[in-house]
């Protein structure tokens, strides 16, 4: 039996399914949002889930939103107020020795798999940049919810209409990102995708496998 | 009332059986993304009671975050949307009673918490300082187009009626049916007009003649066309849209 290791507390894995129905209610309740009036030409999008009409796709958009916020908040604030976060999943200075090395290893150039803790430095860059897309989703959302009354958010992202497509630009790279996320944990595995459920993980052999644990 | 019924469909795209780019490998492991689309959150039951009170909370944030002093941006007449492209939005206005908008027939009806109740003409509100603005008109639905209005600010409209300090809301039905209402702080904000002008000419019925509500604080379907009643109330009134699901306070 392998060892098992503790990778994900408790709070983590709450934040992460939470985050998972947070985002899909809001990509979807927006895409149906979106669809009444396209932005790109008359390029709509076929229903993912069916929200009846424009009316009921906000009121799940703007509950939704509360969910996505104070919950991606208290991902945000456990990684920068415990050690466990900003050594683990924050990119700090010490992580950009350890970008080249990942990307080498990559690309086939590079066979073993650098050295690392939690997540790689690619990892790390990945969440931490995840962070700033997500700011910018809300500070877009925010410009186009309130253009007047926080028009100086707007004006930030050039005004309502422009804030508009930001939004929904940022949007797309956190499907993005979702996506790649579903290709690193197909790859790593079953023992990774439980990781995020019961918290353990495989340790020794299947160490290569979590190493590519989910981005 | 700038939301048109919603025309659009949406249909899958058309399946093509030969050279198509999914293999039926990869469709299969799409499955549950088609699982997906059977879902349907269209609110019922205790859903639906729900998320209507979360709006009610969204409603009372809006409110609160409401700044009376906060003006929707002014555009230099450069910015402005293209006449031709002045955005009706409403079905034409076939279930209008036209005799009610008959410019030369047409008055207001005032009443509720006022000290002069009554029907009021258009040269009474055209005799109130005229206001002329280039704002931003947000539909619901996502558009925004930037007009030049003119029209009698509400808060002046509302010295003339001599509104009562505890009328809170005021509540405004068209000749169409429709009807709408506001909080009376975005009411007597200084952009919220009752407006009879648009790019410096009189309404066209399109756009809601003889007189219809510009409150650029809102959503547009809070900007209704063809207004015939304007009534100062203590007690919350509704809306046509919002009946439908739609937020009540609407605050942009």
């Amino acid at each position: 039996m392998q060892k098992k290791v503790y990778f994900h507390p408790i709070i983590i894995r709450i934040t992460h399914w939470v985050n998972f129905f947070a985002l899909l209610i809001m990509v979807t309740s927006g895409l149906r949002i979106y669809n009444a009036s396209p932005i790109f030409g008359d390029w709509t999008l076929p229903p993912i889930i069916q929200y009846g009409g424009l009316a009921y796709a906000r009121q799940w958009h703007f509950f939704a939103m509360w969910i996505f916020f104070i919950n991606g908040t208290t991902w945000v604030l456990y990684n920068l107020l415990t050690r466990r976060g900003r050594t683990t999943t924050l990119f700090g200075r010490q992580d950009v020795k350890g970008v080249l090395p990942m990307i080498k290893y990559y690309l086939r150039i590079q066979k073993e798999h650098p050295f690392f803790r939690k997540y790689n430095a690619l990892q790390k860059l990945a969440y931490t940049s995840v962070i700033l897309i997500g700011l910018c989703v809300i500070l877009t959302g925010i410009s186009i919810y309130w253009p007047v009354q926080f028009g100086f958010v707007a004006a930030i992202f050039g005004g309502y209409d422009t804030a508009r497509v930001l939004h929904f630009v940022f949007m797309a790279m956190l499907v993005l990102f979702f996506f790649g996320h579903l290709v690193m944990v197909t790859i790593a595995g079953w023992s990774n995708f439980l990781s995020i459920i019961t918290g353990y993980g495989n340790e020794g052999p299947a160490e290569r496998a979590s190493s590519h644990s989910a981005l | 009332m700038s939301l048109g019924k919603e025309a659009r469909i949406i249909l899958p795209r058309s399946e093509g059986t030969e050279g198509s780019l999914l293999s039926r490998r990869t469709l299969i492991r799409l499955a549950p993304l088609a699982l997906l689309s059977a879902c349907n959150l269209r609110p019922e039951g205790k859903t639906e009671t729900f998320l209507r009170k979360v709006q009610q909370f969204n409603d009372r944030v809006q409110a609160s975050v409401f700044d009376p002093n906060k003006l929707s941006p002014e555009f230099p007449d450069a910015d402005l949307t293209p006449l031709k492209d002045f955005r009706v939005n409403t079905d034409s206005p076939h279930d209008l009673d036209l005799r009610l908008v008959d410019e030369k027939r047409w008055t207001l009806e005032v009443g509720g918490l006022v000290a002069k109740p009554g029907r009021y003409s258009l040269e009474q509100i055209k005799a109130l300082p005229k206001r002329v603005q280039n704002t931003k008109h947000v539909c619901v639905e996502g558009w925004s187009i930037n007009p030049k209005w003119g029209g009698a600010r509400i808060v002046d409209f509302l010295a003339l009626i001599g509104a009562e300090p505890r009328g809170k809301f005021v509540y405004v039905t068209s000749a169409d049916g429709y009807y709408t209402s506001y909080d009376i702080a975005s009411a007597r904000q200084t952009q919220s007009l009752l407006c009879y002008e648009a790019y410096n000419a009189p309404l066209t019925l399109d756009h809601g003649a003889p007189m219809r509500i510009v409150m650029p604080t809102k959503l547009g379907y809070k900007s209704a066309k063809w207004i015939i009643s304007f009534w100062v109330t203590d007690q919350k009134p509704s809306g046509y849209w919002e009946d439908e699901g739609y937020d009540w306070f609407a605050g942009i």
